[in-house]
């Protein structure tokens, strides 16, 4: 294990990604017509790509362990790692639930939430900048959405909260 | 010749009369603005303020929506000089170099003679690209029309593996990305034959993922993502770190560039070339006129302390190079770079598919774009003093600000080209993706060029083996030789750097190349190719003598000789 560095993972990984697409490539149907079966293009590229993988996978071993990759900074551990990726994991999990909430809220009303709570978790809590973030979410969204729903007549989620389409 | 100069002049002039519209012109002040706006802002890209400005478009006329998307290209590209002299943070990538004179010269007290110079040579490298993309895209696209099936496919192998080579030593990286890129654009039914791939029980993914989306998902999404990663970073806005305030000195600028015009020539000339080398953008080109200029300096020991020709250089080169990308874009269907594959998203949304045949077909379009290149240079020079002061404002935001919005209008853009919800999933899940690659250190462009040009190889690979089942075209066409020749030249030129001067083999490339690559042009026949060939052979001949001459010593040896004497 204290041969492993994150390439190696990171090449096993790929060649189980590769494996599983191989093994998925074999269900694709054949049709009468045509010279090039749809399933060789991909194949050429998933055969191409295991093999830069099995590259990849001895250039790492041969590397040898990290020394420098993981940043002095970051704190060892799980907490250490969510502490370190804390901010790209809030907006990875906020952009979810606006993706989730979307048929609920509509794009207005969670693009507006989506913003805001974003910026607040980011940016802090404090009185004067919860202010602030209400009033960016506010303008900023609220000006998208009527420059796509009132400029260039895009119709974009409603939601059950509010409707504007309806009528 | 007349006949074509009137025809041209003719398109020119339908192009004017489409563009110069109240309406066209207001959004191009607005997209050349935004664009210097987004270049300012450090981890703000050109391609990222280009694939933002996507969505806007599709309802307008593609003359229109084009222009705009060119003018936020290029603004994008003289923003970036704003932050990098006033800030010593380069706003883009492609100015990078600009930082390494601009800043000192403006810490030394002269920020507006730094910026006069920065703004002046993008404007002379723009106008010289324009010209070069006027004249060229044509005879370019007179060369495509010899293309067939087995030639695009190895060209888009080329370009694959070029710019798979660029990310240096790491290389395999670099070609995994480009084949994964590949593979994502097989998800869903294939082109040729309707049959559902990898769709994994998934109907959604039977229509495959939306090629936009992806885009913005890898590049723009993870990039903000990036920006954000470090909590005290985010927090923080670009004004605590550098002057903002200057006028800038026009006069100065255009007198020192006056005196060294010949610096501009150059830096442009490496700027369009390396625009029109698939993969090698304005990061490239930036370094390499920096380079060049103070290997050609009389005072090279100047450079770094806020030097003239340090700012010229840099500056003339990057706004040369998106010419040279759309050189390849327009002549040949191919974008040279991340913000061409970007443009070639916007085409093909109003239903244009750029090939060889495109100048021919939609003449007056692509004259909009050289038309649009143009004015917008132009506008980029008025603007510029203004956005001045608006970047002054900018600059007071915070990071974390700036993100969550874009991140916002990420949403309602994306969804709004299609209106699919299904694409804001393909932004999340791409956006992870590009996020977990750049940190593993995959480089992206390979990937976002796998994706553009995946379906182009295809379908060209089908159509050669409709033709003919037997592969030997591949390897007996003089183009699909010639790209196949230099795509593997250009593979192992990582290798070749890394062991340069080092491993008696390296002293074999180049001549081996020049070789290998004048063959095809050779089969090519006609009169200007194999001169051409000729040329090129007697280079590599030349180089093979000098080292013959040398007693085939290694570049190592002979520094240490040459220290040796001059020791």
């Amino acid at each position: 294990m204290a041969r492993l560095n994150r390439d190696t993972i990171v090449a096993i990984f790929l060649l189980l990604f590769c494996g599983v697409f191989i093994w998925a490539s074999f269900d694709i149907r054949t049709p009468d017509y045509g010279v090039l079966k749809p399933s060789t293009w991909p194949q050429v590229i998933l055969g191409v790509m295991t093999l830069l993988c099995l590259i990849y996978l001895v250039q790492s071993v041969k590397a040898g362990p990290d020394e420098d990759a993981v940043d002095p900074t970051r704190e060892p551990g799980l907490v250490g790692f969510l502490k370190y990726w804390q901010n790209p994991i809030k907006c990875f999990v906020m952009f979810f639930i606006f993706l989730y909430t979307l048929p609920i809220l509509g794009m207005l009303i969670g693009g507006v939430s989506f913003v805001f709570i974003l910026m607040t978790l980011l940016g802090g809590w404090a009185p004067r900048q919860l202010i602030t973030h209400a009033i960016i979410s506010v303008c900023a969204v609220g000006a998208m959405w009527s420059l796509f729903t009132f400029g260039l007549e895009v119709m974009l989620p409603e939601g059950v909260i509010y409707n504007p389409y309806a009528n | 010749m007349i006949e074509y100069l009137a025809e041209a002049y003719g398109h020119f002039a339908a192009a004017l009369n489409g563009l110069w519209i109240w309406k066209t012109m207001l959004l191009m002040a607005v997209g050349v603005a935004g664009g210097l706006i987004a270049g300012a802002i450090p981890g703000f890209t050109i391609a990222m303020a280009v694939v933002l400005t996507l969505p806007f478009t599709f309802s307008m006329p593609p003359e229109q929506g084009v222009a705009t998307m060119v003018s936020v290209m290029v603004g994008g590209l003289s923003g970036g000089l704003m932050a990098g002299i006033l800030t010593g943070i380069p706003g883009t990538p492609s100015s990078v170099a600009t930082t390494f004179d601009g800043f000192p010269m403006a810490r030394g007290g002269n920020p507006g003679l730094a910026l006069g110079l920065g703004v002046w040579s993008s404007f002379f490298g723009g106008i010289f690209s324009a010209i070069c993309l006027m004249t060229l895209a044509p005879q370019l696209a007179r060369v495509g029309l010899e293309f067939q099936p087995w030639d695009f496919f190895m060209l888009v192998m080329f370009a694959l593996t070029i710019t798979a080579s660029l990310a240096g030593k790491h290389l395999v990286k670099g070609l995994i990305a480009g084949a994964l890129g590949l593979l994502v654009r097989t998800i869903g039914e294939d082109e040729a034959a309707g049959m559902a791939r990898f769709d994994f029980g998934f109907e959604a993914l039977l229509s495959g993922f939306d090629f936009i989306a992806v885009l913005i998902g890898l590049f723009a999404f993870s990039q903000l993502l990036s920006d954000v990663r470090d909590p005290d970073k985010a927090i923080k806005s670009l004004s605590e770190q550098g002057t903002v305030n200057a006028r800038i000195d026009h006069v100065g600028a255009l007198k020192e560039i006056g005196k060294r015009w010949l610096v501009v020539v150059r830096s442009a000339t490496i700027g369009v070339f390396t625009g029109i080398l698939p993969g090698a953008g304005g990061s490239v080109a930036n370094i390499l006129a920096y380079d060049q200029a103070k290997k050609a300096s009389k005072e090279p020991e100047k450079f770094g302390s806020g030097t003239s020709e340090g700012i010229i250089a840099p500056e003339s080169s990057n706004n040369a190079v998106e010419g040279g990308a759309l050189i390849t874009l327009i002549g040949l269907g191919i974008p040279g770079d991340v913000t061409a594959a970007v443009m070639l998203g916007a085409l093909l949304i109003h239903d244009v598919v750029p090939s060889p045949t495109f100048i021919s077909e939609e003449p007056v379009l692509v004259y909009s774009i050289f038309t649009a290149f143009f004015i917008a240079t132009f506008m980029m020079i008025f603007l510029q003093s203004f956005m001045l002061r608006m970047f002054v404002l900018v600059t007071r935001i915070r990071m974390y600000m700036l993100a969550c919005v874009i991140l916002g209008f990420c949403g309602i853009g994306v969804f709004a080209l299609h209106n699919v919800t299904f694409d804001l999933w393909s932004l999340l899940w791409f956006g992870i993706l590009g996020f977990i690659m750049r940190q593993f250190g995959f480089p992206l462009a390979p990937m976002i060029l796998g994706v553009v040009l995946g379906n182009i190889a295809e379908l060209n690979l089908a159509r050669a083996l409709a033709i003919t089942p037997d592969l030997t075209p591949f390897l007996t066409r003089p183009w699909s030789l010639f790209f196949l020749i230099i795509a593997l030249f250009s593979a192992v030129f990582p290798v070749f750097q890394q062991h340069r001067g080092r491993k008696k083999w390296t002293l074999f490339y180049m001549p081996f190349a020049c070789v290998a690559a004048s063959m095809p042009l050779y089969m090519m026949g006609g009169i200007p190719r194999p001169i051409i060939a000729t040329i090129v052979v007697v280079f590599g001949a030349w180089t093979l003598f000098k080292r013959w001459k040398s007693g085939w010593a290694l570049e190592e040896t002979l520094a240490q000789e040459r220290a040796y004497t001059e020791g």
